[in-house]
């Protein structure tokens, strides 16, 4: 009878563990930035580069393929069904809060997860496998400052920049889509007229805030695994679907804050 | 009267059943503490370096008690003690120079061009120039070893601590290694003060070893 109930419970307790053990990664990952000894930071900033040129600059491809095919079909549906209501001056409003500042930020950190968060978990994880945190320890090297630190900024930095680059070619696939229906000139009077500075700085925060969610869940997967190699992928698992999950909470609460 | 470099005072080690470990290994020599895997030995090194903290007793590195010391000071002791891992432990996505010059990029004050200097000397010693762009995967063990000693000397510590260095190596790779490690020859002895752990040593590296111990049967002997 009480079998459910206690299910539920030690469910509800793996949870709130994890938020903590989540949450108190999170406040290391920052001490490190403090701690960091000043000859570790170029190495540290190189490996940053580094992972910057693999989780943004190879990217862009995917973003500017998937954001102009969203906001070419989400902008020609709309600029077809609202003509026939007369109403395609809401195109602009649609533009901003459905692809700028929902989708944009949504669909490049998911993007972000599943492409570079993985990588990282695994890689960390191999890491553990293979005994190198040990090495690193041993050498003085906090596996915090060498691996996460570096990884945690290049998917913050490479996530706010790839939402900035997600919603700039949606607002130019936009245009092309609307083109049947109206000329450039009244595109970008419509849409620039429905962007307000909220808007601008809910989307800039959101792409902060879901790269810090994939770089942080991602980190902390890689190295949760106890040392067994058969824990590598189950860790690659866990920090995408993690990500995904917490990118979409996220997403609802930005909603929940701005009404 | 030699400097105490290491010292374990009444360490609980599986192979001492009735007694704590306690030995000391002076400044400016190398020594072996041998035993079996179940003996405990492994864990030394690790206790020298504060990585593990031992249930009972103290290890004094140079006089001071590791065990005390915060997070941040013992990450920065390690940075000035050289230590080669059991399972190597070279970082599997950079090439053997970069992770021999790892330790000299983050432990040390060096230019970049003086660690470059410092990585072309080491590389030759160690007869790896020509896999030094590599990675550890793409080479020979007996090359991630010496690699793996090259990183562990490469900024000139007075204190080396080794795991099972010289596992599957030939007797004259090991020998040409623990020279290297020692650093050549001073007044006092060794340049270098040489920790060793593991199972077995070659015979024909004893001379070149000035005290051994060997835990066995629950008793700890020593031998010079």
């Amino acid at each position: 009878m009480t079998a459910p109930v206690r299910a539920v419970g030690r469910g509800v307790a793996r949870t709130i563990a994890l938020i903590g053990a989540l949450a108190r990664f999170f406040i290391r990952t920052l001490d490190a930035v403090r701690t960091l000894p000043r000859a570790g930071r170029r190495v540290t900033a190189r490996v940053l580069v580094k992972q910057i040129w693999f989780t943004a600059l190879q990217t862009i491809p995917l973003i500017i393929i998937l954001s102009s095919i969203l906001s070419f079909l989400v902008i020609s549906q709309a600029v077809r069904e609202l003509g026939r209501i007369g109403a395609t001056e809401y195109i602009g409003r649609l533009m901003v809060v459905v692809i700028v500042r929902e989708l944009g930020p949504l669909l490049t950190a998911a993007l972000v997860a599943s492409r570079s968060g993985t990588a990282i978990a695994a890689e960390l994880a191999t890491n553990k496998v293979m005994g190198e945190m040990n090495a690193l320890e041993g050498m003085g090297i906090d596996p915090l400052h060498y691996l996460v630190l570096p990884r945690f900024g290049a998917v913050v930095l490479s996530t706010f920049g790839l939402t900035i680059l997600f919603d700039l070619v949606a607002l130019f696939a936009g245009l092309v889509a609307a083109m049947s229906g109206m000329s450039p000139e009244r595109y970008f009077d419509i849409v620039l007229q429905s962007l307000t500075f909220l808007d601008v700085w809910v989307t800039l925060v959101k792409g902060l805030v879901f790269g810090a969610i994939v770089g942080l869940i991602s980190a902390f997967h890689g190295l949760r695994i106890s040392g067994k190699p058969t824990e590598i992928p189950i860790a690659s698992s866990q920090a995408v679907v993690g990500s995904i999950v917490a990118i979409f909470i996220g997403s609802g609460l930005f909603v929940l804050l701005s009404i | 009267m030699k400097e105490v470099a290491l010292r374990f005072e009444n360490i609980r080690i599986p192979g001492l059943k009735d007694e704590g470990l306690t030995l000391e290994i002076h400044a400016h020599t190398a020594a072996t503490v041998l035993g079996s895997e179940s003996s405990g030995v492994d864990v030394l090194g690790r206790y020298a370096l504060a990585l593990l903290r031992p249930s009972a007793g103290r290890v004094l590195v140079f006089g001071e008690d590791i065990s005390q010391m915060t997070r941040s000071a013992a990450l920065a002791f390690r940075r000035r003690v050289g230590y080669l891992p059991a399972d190597i432990g070279l970082l599997h996505n950079l090439s053997l120079s970069d992770n021999v010059a790892l330790p000299l990029q983050f432990g040390s004050s060096m230019s970049e061009r003086e660690i470059e200097g410092r990585l072309r000397i080491m590389l030759a010693q160690l007869r790896l120039t020509d896999v030094a762009k590599r990675r550890p995967a793409d080479v020979t063990e007996e090359q991630r070893r010496r690699a793996a000693v090259a990183r562990a000397v490469a900024f000139d510590p007075s204190l080396v601590i080794m795991e099972d260095p010289f596992d599957g190596m030939t007797t004259r790779a090991a020998a040409e290694l623990l020279e290297i490690v020692r650093g050549g020859e001073t007044p006092e002895g060794s340049r270098r003060t040489v920790f060793i752990t593991g199972r077995s040593l070659p015979q024909s590296l004893e001379p070149r070893i000035e005290t051994h111990y060997k835990i066995a049967r629950g008793r700890l002997n020593v031998r010079t």
